[in-house]
């Protein structure tokens, strides 16, 4: 009980102060209204019957990557900032269900990403948006948020122990929507490269977004599921574990309230 | 014995320059012993940068010691950290510490929500916390317009969300006004008459010549006089002559 009302009380105060931040309006409305552009005009004569989907999903998830990844570095930024962030990590809550509260205000409210990169290829081209089994678009979708959720958790750690947030945020942002095919898929890659792709969870959860708006076969579907599943298990028992050595690390060496 | 502190040191390290990084170390506290009486008002008196903010921010279990053992409530202040942390709380001189985003109200409300106080407790302690620092008439105005010395009441009212056995406070009256100030002293006096327990750090003298039942002296990262007020102080003396007299004979 205690646990769900931080939780819910955490969330809405996330959606209410990442919502009034210019930057963050930016990146949850312009960009994938300029990304679905873009986008579609780079896809436009690929000859893929069901293209639009593809490239309403690739840029709305783009933006979604976009806004959880700038929130949730920044997030730990701005607590430091104001003074609040050695606040939220002595109160007896849990330094991890506030950061978990926060992360998922930001992604719910990030979710909007998709829905206007729909309206906007509609708007403009008239697009054409078709789903084979919608319920397994939405499970995927679930599924996508969860990883997100988790992968976005262990970054928003490790940059607890930084002071160069904001450094680090800006480079991952384009190399993992690269990395894990957000738009292109990572086929174009070199092989060397995909070892790469295939650690990161984001890689499994788009996969298994295209997967579902493609009439495949179950088994490729399933088969990609259960890889999602054990990664993002796996990032998540790992982000356990180094909440473990951070929660040490913070306290010694000083870097919660040094920019 | 609430507080504890047994040879506590604490260092810091930093780095410089990019290619070759180049160690710093300072070293803020030198290995200090005290302890603090339950019901008591304890000061920490002390040049700047002459390790007070370290001392505190290792009690409420913000930093880890170097070495040495700190001890609240009879748990170890960087082990058990958990066992101590709904039990204390904190008051920071400055403007920072509060969501400028949220009104006086919402942020208590978020506060004691995050030290567990059920929802009906939390609801009259709020009241009774924005009547008692004056700011019930702005409660429900986001506090990025406020004031400093209104933020700093926000601050006292905010480290009172859990009803706390032991209130941490490091400077508590910067930027408040002359009544701003008195209603702290009298905020923590009524406390100590509870039987809370406060540990202060004050750069105003007559501050704490009147709220102190035990004063440490700290210069340089180790303490160089600890007693009463009254011991402290030579006849006829003031805190401020005293203080001057113990802290000044190295440094003019
Ligand atoms: N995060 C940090 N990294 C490096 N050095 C630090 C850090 N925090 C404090 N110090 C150093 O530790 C020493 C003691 O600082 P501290 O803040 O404890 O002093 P203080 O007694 O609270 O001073 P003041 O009266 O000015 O508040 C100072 O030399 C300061 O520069
Ligand atoms: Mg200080």
């Amino acid at each position: 009980m205690q646990f769900l009302r931080v939780i819910w009380d955490t969330l809405r105060l996330q959606m209410k102060n990442s919502f009034v931040r210019p930057m963050f309006r930016f990146c949850l409305i312009i960009n994938p209204v300029a990304n679905t552009i873009l986008i579609y005009e780079m896809f436009r004569n690929s000859g893929h019957d069901n293209f639009g989907t593809f490239v309403i999903l690739g840029a709305g998830l783009m933006a979604l990557w976009g806004c959880i990844c700038f929130s949730s570095a920044g997030d730990i930024n701005r607590e430091r900032w104001s003074g609040t962030l050695s606040m939220i990590y002595t109160a007896p809550a849990g330094f991890q269900v506030i950061i978990l509260g926060k992360i998922l205000g930001n992604t719910l409210l990030s979710l909007l990403t998709l829905l206007i990169s729909f309206v906007t290829a509609r708007v403009l081209y008239g697009a054409f948006f078709y789903l084979p089994s919608p319920f397994l678009t939405l499970f995927s979708l679930f599924c996508a948020v969860v990883c997100f959720i988790v992968f976005s958790t262990l970054i928003a750690y490790l940059l607890t122990l930084s002071r160069k947030t904001t450094l680090y945020m800006n480079l991952i942002e384009i190399p993992i929507v690269l990395l894990c095919g957000f738009v292109i898929p990572i086929s174009f890659l070199p092989p060397w490269i995909h070892p790469l792709s295939y650690i990161l969870p984001p890689t499994w959860a788009v996969r298994l977004l295209r997967l579902s708006i493609q009439q495949t076969g179950n088994a490729e579907f399933f088969a990609t599921l259960a890889i999602l599943t054990l990664i993002t298990a796996l990032y998540g028992a790992a982000s356990l574990l180094l909440y473990k050595v951070i929660d040490k690390q913070i306290r010694k060496s000083a870097t919660l309230e040094v920019f | 014995m609430i507080i504890e502190v047994n040879e506590f040191k604490r260092t810091y390290t930093t780095y410089k320059g990019w290619v070759s990084r180049k160690k710093e170390t300072v070293t803020a506290v030198n290995g200090i012993s005290f302890a603090v009486e339950k019901g008591t008002i304890f000061g920490l008196l002390g040049q700047n940068g002459a390790g007070k903010t370290t001392t505190i921010k290792t009690l409420i279990t913000l930093l880890a010691p170097t070495s040495g053992t700190c001890k609240v409530l009879g748990y170890d202040t960087f082990r058990q950290a958990k066992q101590i942390r709904p039990r204390i709380n904190f008051i920071f001189g400055g403007e920072l510490g509060v969501y400028r985003r949220l009104s006086a109200r919402d942020n208590l409300a978020y506060f004691s929500n995050l030290y567990h106080v059920p929802p009906s407790v939390a609801k009259a302690r709020i009241e009774d916390a924005l009547d008692l620092v004056g700011l019930t008439d702005k409660a429900d105005i986001l506090c990025e317009t406020f004031s400093k010395g209104m933020l700093q009441r926000l601050q006292i009212a905010r480290g009172l969300v859990n009803d706390p056995e032991i209130l941490f406070c490091d400077e508590p009256t910067v930027g408040l006004d002359p009544l701003g100030a008195r209603m702290l002293r009298d905020v923590l006096k009524v406390l100590r008459g509870r039987g809370k327990t406060i540990m202060l750090t004050t750069h105003y003298m007559p501050e704490a010549d009147e709220l102190c039942d035990t004063i440490a002296l700290i210069d340089g990262g180790v303490i160089v006089a600890m007693d009463t007020p009254s011991m402290l102080k030579n006849d006829g003396e003031s805190l401020d002559d005293a203080y001057v007299r113990l802290v000044g004979k190295k440094e003019g």
